[in-house]
């Protein structure tokens, strides 16, 4: 697929190729990303490696947030952390396109099994794997690690699906009773977390018993907050630094703002390990470069740097050199795809209970121009819902814009149409406040929707968020207003990590304070279903729903480019982190 | 002489003391909460303040700074539960958001702009006294409006723009250097001076044009002193008048300036360490300034402040030295 490829067409072409997206997301909306696309195929696949050589890696990140496994939260240092330093029990296969979303076992020797209606979940470990000292890997090691997510006093940053989904209870305040290893407190829930978590006799085998059934438990395992952690050297907040590795690297200098050298790990047993190909004797990863240069080096492409990958994605004002003048310089090594990102507008429904005048709200926004406003057509494309054409089984064309009102809606809005649907609701309108991150591109979306909705006889208020603390304030259901910019990325390849999330009262980011009955009965259902086609309809189904009720209004499907260095083998977008599969790259002699 | 060095210290740390307690209060008075700034996506309420907690934050201000001083010479007790660590003296607090001690990230950055600063310093102070000396000598010819104009143009270029102009041209167009890798001189001095060279040239460029121009004007202003009529009447040479009179009269000006200058410079060099990749106090300021961490940032500032000071003390007792007639009481 050309470059020039409109986006009806890219976005119909991936959903019937099946591409499937997955990403971790976290990190306050950093641009991490994912995505299938032309891009990926062309570049290259993976199991054709040789070994020997040194990758660099160049970032303009002063360090990585977190080697902590319990606190690693970023799809893109997830990637690079699961491709060479920490083995999870299961993970995404080294591959381009939607074979890059097929789980692999790493440290199990399997992909789970399931009892208990998938309420229970066991993982035997394989022989073999071992921490950098040379210590074996246990189940009581996996156990201890996952314990650490519940300190989350000391234990920040990280995903809290071990809280949610074990089967522990939960104190009158929401948290819950189990408090982490770290805890004094006489009254920690200890029995609880036990009973919930169980090793096998030999020490080989751990069991997971959940709250709820759990289709999509091994995605869950994927996630380094599952990873082993050798009690004797947890050092608490300070084990970031105290790092013990299990992959087959380990780390030979790490100066946060300079680099961090990776050598191979002695201890570490191929036998032990069909996952990891390890394929570089060295890896380094340059800090705190600035953006622009490292976008310039690559482009040069010349000595060291012709074995460099990024980290973080293109910069916009070198997407046209590189992607638009058909330079067949970068064609073998570029890649620009769609990334794991749906992003959306927030209608608190709490505060527009009145389903009519969030309808008005969405058709009225000019969602060509918030595209234009995010950066055009490298931005990504329009979104018709939150489930990504990338997240193949759960996505059909939610209709959202061509029937759901009666009519069709024009990219740029439809305000007529808005002031006729405000006259149905049966009550006048009140002033809107649109609350937002402190960026220059979210400052020009928010001028965009201000304009737009005026159009409509909808007056807006701007209300501009710090971004450090942007999340803790629209969180807060004292502090929420009625609209509110937001944007999600899946942690793993199925929308029971995107549609629950958004918008069951259960759910982690549940902005716009849904409850719905029919929802929630739908999503608890579709949650336990093991059959992932039938799922998948469901999950479409939702899709729609959610549509329907205007809880959100859609607007961009975001998009990420790379460039890497011509003597770098194994470059795609590898779908299930929306990164470089930093894990597969290799030298090419 | 020394009771006056005495005096001038315990002001010194007396302004060091209020700056620490104004960061303190200005960070109070911010209206980002740090609490919910290290919070993260899967924030909540409870979070929030347990992050409170771990913090510090929940102490009265008051009690907040005392543990800070506290830190620096009883060193002090972090984390909670069995997960604590001790941040020994001199404890200048711990970052949250590097997961690191202060002190050490300090003494690790300090070195870098102590030489990043010394060394464009060198290079702008010779540069800048020789070619002033020399356009005031060739006053009105060409010389001297050569070096003047190019004084003017390199003044007119910011930092960043002289700094990414070498960096683009030098190591990534043209390769004549490799990119910036900073290692100490110790360990690879090779490497440090091709790392070195670089940043140096882009300050010393923006400051050695300042100076041209500063002793220029104060070589043509002494020049034209009686005294200097005298000292040529007297059959001293023109090289004598130069460095006896002209010279070191019109020093004391540019002692000054250069004394404040590389005292500002040591307390970090923002632009030139971001461009160049320097892990000196500039960028850790910059960083911790765009993260919030008030740890780190009361820390540079402590240390920005305590170059401040020093060098004031030390342009002061220079004079005595330089200019016979100023005493010092």
């Amino acid at each position: 697929m050309g470059k020039a490829i409109n986006n009806g067409l890219r976005l119909a072409a991936l959903a019937t190729t099946g591409a499937l997206v997955l990403a971790a997301c976290g990190g306050g909306g950093s641009s991490s990303s994912s995505a299938s696309g032309s891009g990926s195929a062309a570049a290259g696949g993976s199991g054709t490696g040789t070994a020997g050589g040194t990758i660099n890696v160049l970032t303009l990140d002063e360090q990585i947030s977190h080697l902590d496994p319990q606190r690693v939260y970023t799809g893109v240092e997830i990637a690079f952390l699961t491709g060479y330093l920490t083995r999870t029990l299961v993970q995404y296969k080294f591959a381009p396109g939607a074979a890059g979303l097929e789980l692999q076992p790493d440290m199990a020797t399997d992909l789970g099994t399931s009892s208990n209606g998938a309420k229970t979940w066991a993982f035997t470990l394989k022989d073999g794997v071992t921490f950098q000292d040379g210590t074996p890997v246990t189940c009581a090691d996996v156990k201890y690690g996952v314990s650490r997510t519940f300190a989350t006093d000391v234990i920040t940053d990280g995903p809290t699906y071990a809280i949610s989904l074990l089967d522990i209870p939960k104190a009158a305040d929401g948290t819950s009773t189990y408090k982490g290893p770290f805890s004094t407190d006489p009254a920690n829930d200890t029995a609880s977390f036990d009973k919930a978590v169980t090793c096998s006799a030999d020490g080989k085998t751990i069991t997971f018993n959940l709250v709820r059934a759990a289709g999509d438990f091994p995605y869950t395992m994927t996630l380094p907050a599952f990873s082993p952690v050798p009690k004797a050297k947890d050092t608490g907040e300070k084990y970031d630094d105290g790092f013990v590795a299990t992959g087959p690297y380990k780390i030979q200098e790490y100066t946060k703002g300079q680099k961090m050298v990776l050598v191979r790990n002695e201890n570490w047993k191929k036998d032990s390990d069909s996952y990891h190909p390890a394929y570089p004797d060295k890896v380094v990863l340059s800090f705190a470069i600035d953006a622009a240069a490292i976008d310039q080096r690559l482009i040069a492409d010349a000595g060291d740097d012709q074995t460099a990958a990024q980290m973080r994605g293109l910069q916009p004002e070198n997407l046209a050199t590189v992607f638009s003048g058909g330079d067949p310089r970068f064609k073998d090594r570029s890649v620009d795809a769609l990334d794991p990102y749906a992003r959306y507008m927030v209608i608190n429904t709490k505060l527009v209970p009145n389903l009519k005048q969030r309808e008005a709200i969405a058709v009225a926004v000019n969602r060509a121009e918030i595209l234009a406003a995010r950066g055009g057509d490298f931005a990504g494309i329009l979104a018709d819902g939150v489930v990504k054409p990338n997240l193949a089984l759960d996505y059909a064309p939610s209709g959202m814009w061509e029937t759901m009102f009666g009519q069709k809606v024009p990219d740029t809005g439809d305000p007529e149409l808005a002031k006729k649907l405000i006259a149905e609701s049966g009550e006048p309108m009140k002033e809107l406040t649109y609350q937002y991150m402190n960026t220059p591109v979210d400052e020009k979306m928010a001028v965009s929707y201000q304009s737009a909705l005026a159009k409509a006889g909808i007056t807006v208020k701007l209300e501009p968020i710090e971004a450090g603390q942007y999340y803790a304030i629209v969180q807060d259901p004292k502090k929420a207003k009625e609209l509110i910019r937001s944007g999600w990325a899946p942690d793993w390849p199925n929308a029971s990590s995107v549609l629950p999330e958004l918008f069951s009262t259960k759910g982690g980011f549940n902005m716009g304070l849904v409850n719905d009955p029919t929802f929630e009965k739908k999503t608890a259902e579709a949650l336990g279903m093991t059959d992932r086609t039938a799922q998948g309809k469901v999950w479409q189904e939702l899709n729609k729903y959610a549509m329907s009720q205007a809880w959100v209004v859609p607007t961009v499907f975001g998009k990420t480019q790379y460039l890497w260095g011509s003597k770098v083998g194994n470059g795609y977008m590898w779908d299930p982190y929306g990164s470089m599969a930093f894990g597969d790259l290799y030298v090419k002699s | 002489m020394s009771g006056y060095v005495v005096r001038r210290l315990l002001t010194g740390i007396l302004i060091l003391v209020l700056l620490s307690m104004f960061v303190f209060l200005l960070f109070s008075w911010l209206p980002a909460d740090p609490a919910a700034l290290t919070c993260g996506k899967a924030c909540t309420p409870q979070i929030i303040e347990a992050n409170r907690v771990r913090l510090g934050l929940d102490l009265p201000l008051w009690q907040q700074y005392f543990e800070f001083v506290k830190g620096i010479f009883f060193g002090r007790t972090y984390g909670s539960g069995t997960a604590t660590f001790e941040c020994h003296a001199p404890c200048l607090g711990y970052s949250f958001r590097r997961g690191e001690e202060v002190t050490p990230l300090i003494l690790k950055a300090l070195p870098v702009t102590i030489y990043l600063a010394v060394g464009a310093f060198i290079i702008w102070i010779c540069a800048g006294v020789l070619l002033g000396i020399y356009a005031a000598l060739r006053r009105g010819q060409w010389q001297d409006r050569v070096t003047l104009g190019a004084a003017l143009v390199g003044y007119s270029f910011p930092s960043f723009f002289i700094g990414l102009l070498l960096l683009f041209f030098v190591v990534i167009k043209w390769q004549l250097l490799p990119y910036p890798d900073y290692v100490p001189p110790t360990e690879d001095p090779v490497q440090f001076l091709q790392t070195m060279i670089l940043p140096w040239i882009t300050l010393a460029l923006l400051f050695a044009a300042f100076y041209i121009r500063l002793t220029r004007n104060q070589m043509l202003d002494t020049l034209g002193e009686d005294y200097i009529r005298t000292a040529r009447s007297k059959g001293m040479t023109e090289s004598q008048v130069i460095r006896k009179h002209a010279l070191r009269a019109g020093l004391t000006p540019i002692v000054t300036a250069a004394g404040l200058d590389l005292a500002g410079l040591l307390g970090g060099a923002i632009v030139t360490e971001t461009i160049f990749t320097l892990p000196g106090l500039g960028r850790l300021a910059l960083q911790s300034v765009l993260d919030s961490d008030l740890p780190v940032i009361t820390a540079c500032v402590l240390v920005a402040g305590f170059f401040i000071v020093i060098a004031n003390l030390i342009v002061d007792l220079l004079y005595a030295v330089i200019d016979p007639r100023v005493r010092l009481s």
